[in-house]
């Protein structure tokens, strides 16, 4: 079983070594001569102004949250997929309460309009509810 | 080898880290966090448990550390005022703390020192799904609810009124 | 031994009656316009009636370990399920009554509420550690967002930020001690566990198990030195969820602490209603001191409080206190004790909140301030506070004086004779802040005389509650028969 995970362990070992191998002989080999131009950050050949630190909208942090509570719900259902067979019917019974249970908050949040990226002030569900 | 790799892995985790601790600025310490996951992903695998290898991956490394950068994007302080970390008596204590902990840890993993037995087939995904979905039903069927509270209450808290 | 999953169902109705209720709340306020509206309340009243028809009117027949092994159902579930939905039951009806939640969307908290009571339900049967941690997340997580639910409010919204963290810290705690317990036994079941743990002598690991643990019961039934959180929660919570927090959850940290600790550490013996230590962890002791503690710290802190809210906040923390008494007996008669006082506890806590409720509708404050001149602004509801204030101290012909009859002629019947000291000379104390609130409303002169309206639904509720705390004080049989009954745990 452990074997299966060989190639994973080839895989970072060569992805570590191709990186350490790029940055080592771009080092190695190029030559250093900084200027001010040449630091500065490279904007499609625009000068660049202001900090590339920009404050996140908090709407990404929501879409994060959502996306962890369907993520715990894939990982639960992951198990499931392996032993689906082997279970038949009753696991699919058992899959489909599980997912219409956690559908409802889907609908909840569909509702509150969550879903939308683009929505203006007067859109929002709370502005509705005072008319 | 499997020691080797567990060396390995186990002290990619405990630098890892260590760099989370002490890094400056929060991001890096995230991407820190990152790496220690993983490696702690790499130990799970080691001793069979695939299925908590996936979930510490696909979970911790791919969607809370997405979620602390975010937070850390949205309260988004300049490098100039990241707050100074001074060495208070808290932080004294806590670290005195810590190294009473693992002092204690040592002398009774000494103490109660057992050999490692054979690795159970009890933590592969296929083994994970049978007990999930005959034992532990009722523990898959409750977890719903308590996403679907989540999920409601993320939203719930993060508009602007309730 | 174990039922099946599938036969487990007809086991499993009131529980199924809550979720179902919980799913039809999503779907109203999905199709529905006015989030606002008194619906949801209407139909969490409905939900939880059926829920309480269910678990207590006409209990499908009692003693099985149902779902392989992951839930009880004996008397001891039975009888918290009824007594946690009963809570909740009346705090639906407080909230619907509340001005701070009059103007927010009403769907959602009670979405919470019943996420809560299902982990209630869950928590006071659950015999399979990993059910029982998910049970305890299934009461915390939906609490918090209850302790936030006045968004805007800085209050609130540093009571969910606390309870949140002490939250995470404890069940962090907690469910390493319960990874210890596994990896001394190998087996989640709480039964499975006790009986390994018997075989053995008390090891470290066994010991700090069974601390770490009991910091996240602990924590729960918010028992000193875990109680940290519970003031600062209690006051910034909208008031109907601060008094279910005070005796819901409580009630079901009691619950799952009464069975953890009897299942595993301990073993009954049928003849004498007595329990003896089967492992040498000596957890009695630490909760002795945990409960003389636990009053004490509540009590004198109390003293000092000028919100009603806080006050009556640290005075749940004393009640954790007399209670955890019951606790530490190892008899069955300690933990019927338990049982008939949380029942007492219910009605005059609930009504004391309700009261506040009321008051704070028409005062916007919680102050002890806001409350004098009850007595004329609105008699009734300074009466009713008064009954439940002298209930909560545990003076007669009051039910709070039966109760602490019951849990102090325990534990003189034991011989611990310090606690009992200890618990009565904490009364005491307990009189002179409970008192401090009656003066107010009957002796002092308010600022503003104009009289409080009590509508007439209120009125009712409130003859509701102070009904069986004037009819236990004096004719208490059937209640403590109940609670006699319902001590038998199932130690599969």
């Amino acid at each position: 079983m452990l074997v299966e995970y060989a190639t994973v362990l080839v895989f970072i070992v060569l992805g570590a070594v191709t990186v350490a191998l790029m940055l080592g002989l771009q080092r190695w080999f190029a030559p250093s001569a900084p200027s001010a131009v040449k630091l500065s950050t490279y904007e499609c050949g625009e000068v660049p102004y202001g900090s590339s630190w920009v404050q996140f909208n908090i709407r990404f942090y929501v879409v994060a949250l959502i996306f962890i509570i369907f993520d715990v719900e894939v990982a639960l259902l992951y198990p499931w997929a392996v032993v689906f067979q082997r279970l038949g019917f009753l696991a699919f019974i058992e899959a489909f309460i599980f997912i219409v249970i956690l559908l409802a908050g889907l609908a909840y949040l569909w509702k509150e309009g969550d879903l939308e990226w683009v929505r203006t002030l007067q859109d929002t569900p709370a502005k509705k509810g005072a008319k | 080898m499997e020691t080797v790799l567990f060396i390995l892995f186990g002290a990619i985790a405990v630098c890892g880290a260590i760099m989370v601790v002490t890094r400056k600025h929060p991001m890096a310490s995230a991407l820190y966090l990152i790496l220690t996951l993983f490696a702690v992903a790499a130990l799970f695998v080691l001793r069979q448990a695939h299925f908590l290898a996936a979930i510490q991956v696909i979970i911790y490394a791919g969607a809370v550390v997405v979620l602390f950068i975010f937070v850390i994007m949205l309260i988004n302080v300049p490098e100039d005022r990241l707050p100074v970390e001074r060495a208070t008596t808290m932080r004294v204590l806590g670290v005195l703390a810590a190294g009473f902990f693992i002092l204690e840890s040592a002398v009774l993993a000494r103490r109660f020192w057992m050999p490692i037995g054979p690795v159970a087939e009890v933590g592969t995904v296929e083994a994970v799904g049978r007990a999930l979905f005959t034992d532990y039903l009722l523990a898959f069927e409750i977890t719903s609810v308590l996403l679907l509270a989540a999920v409601i209450g993320a939203i719930a808290l993060a508009k602007r009124k309730i | 031994m174990f039922l099946g999953n599938l036969a487990s169902l007809r086991y499993f109705l009131p529980e199924f009656a809550v979720t179902a209720t919980i799913l039809l709340l999503v779907v109203l306020h999905v199709v529905t316009k006015s989030p606002r509206s008194t619906a949801s309340g209407f139909l969490s009243l409905l939900g939880v009636g059926a829920a309480i028809f269910l678990a207590g009117v006409a209990p499908a027949g009692a003693g099985r370990s149902i779902f392989e092994g992951m839930v009880a159902h004996d008397g001891f579930a039975v009888f918290f399920k009824v007594l946690t939905a009963l809570a909740t039951l009346v705090v639906i009806f407080m909230s619907m009554d509340s001005r701070d939640l009059a103007g927010r969307s009403q769907a959602e908290y009670y979405i919470f509420l019943l996420s809560t009571l299902l982990g209630m339900f869950l928590l006071s049967s659950a015999t399979d550690i990993v059910m029982l941690y998910l049970a305890l997340e299934l009461v915390s997580i939906p609490s918090y967002l209850l302790a936030g639910y006045l968004k805007g409010q800085e209050r609130s919204t540093e009571a969910a930020m606390k309870y949140v963290v002490y939250g995470a810290t404890a069940s962090g705690v907690m469910i390493y001690g319960f990874s210890i317990l596994f990896g001394l036994t190998g087996s989640t079941q709480v039964a499975e566990i006790g009986r390994s743990l018997a075989a053995g002598k008390a090891t470290l690991p066994m010991l700090l198990a069974s601390v770490m643990v009991a910091v996240g019961f602990g924590y729960k039934i918010a028992a000193v030195p875990f109680h940290m959180w519970s003031p600062d929660v209690y006051e910034g919570a909208p008031t109907p969820a601060t008094a279910f927090f005070s005796v819901g959850p409580k009630a079901a940290g009691f619950a799952v602490l009464v069975r953890f600790y009897y299942t595993v550490f301990a073993a009954a013996d049928p003849g004498t209603g007595l329990w003896r230590l089967t492992s040498a962890v000596d957890w009695p002791f630490l909760f002795a001191a945990l409960s003389a503690l636990t009053m004490t710290v509540g009590n004198l802190v109390a003293v000092k409080q000028s919100n009603v809210k806080r006050l009556l906040a640290y005075s749940s923390i004393a009640h954790a206190g007399y209670m955890l008494m019951g606790f530490v007996l190892l008899s069955s008669a300690g933990i019927e004790a338990i049982l008939f006082y949380l029942v007492v506890y219910l009605f005059m806590n609930l009504g004391a909140f309700y009261v506040v409720v009321l008051v704070s509708n028409a005062t916007r404050g919680e102050e002890i301030s806001d409350f004098t001149g009850l007595g004329s602004r609105a008699p009734f509801a300074a009466v009713a506070l008064s009954i439940f204030l002298f209930a909560l101290t545990g003076i007669p012909p009051f039910s709070g004086f039966i109760g602490k009859v019951y849990l102090f002629a325990e534990v003189i019947h034991r011989g611990v004779y310090w606690l009992a000291v200890v618990a009565a000379l904490n009364s005491v104390v307990s009189l002179y802040y409970y008192t401090r609130i009656v003066r107010a409303m009957f002796f002092e002169e308010p600022k503003d005389a104009s009289a409080i309206p009590v509508p007439a639904v209120s009125g009712a509720l409130l003859v509701l509650l102070v009904a069986p705390t004037l009819i236990l004080g004096v004719y208490w049989e059937p209640v403590a028969r109940i609670a006699a009954d319902s001590v038998r745990m199932l130690a599969f």
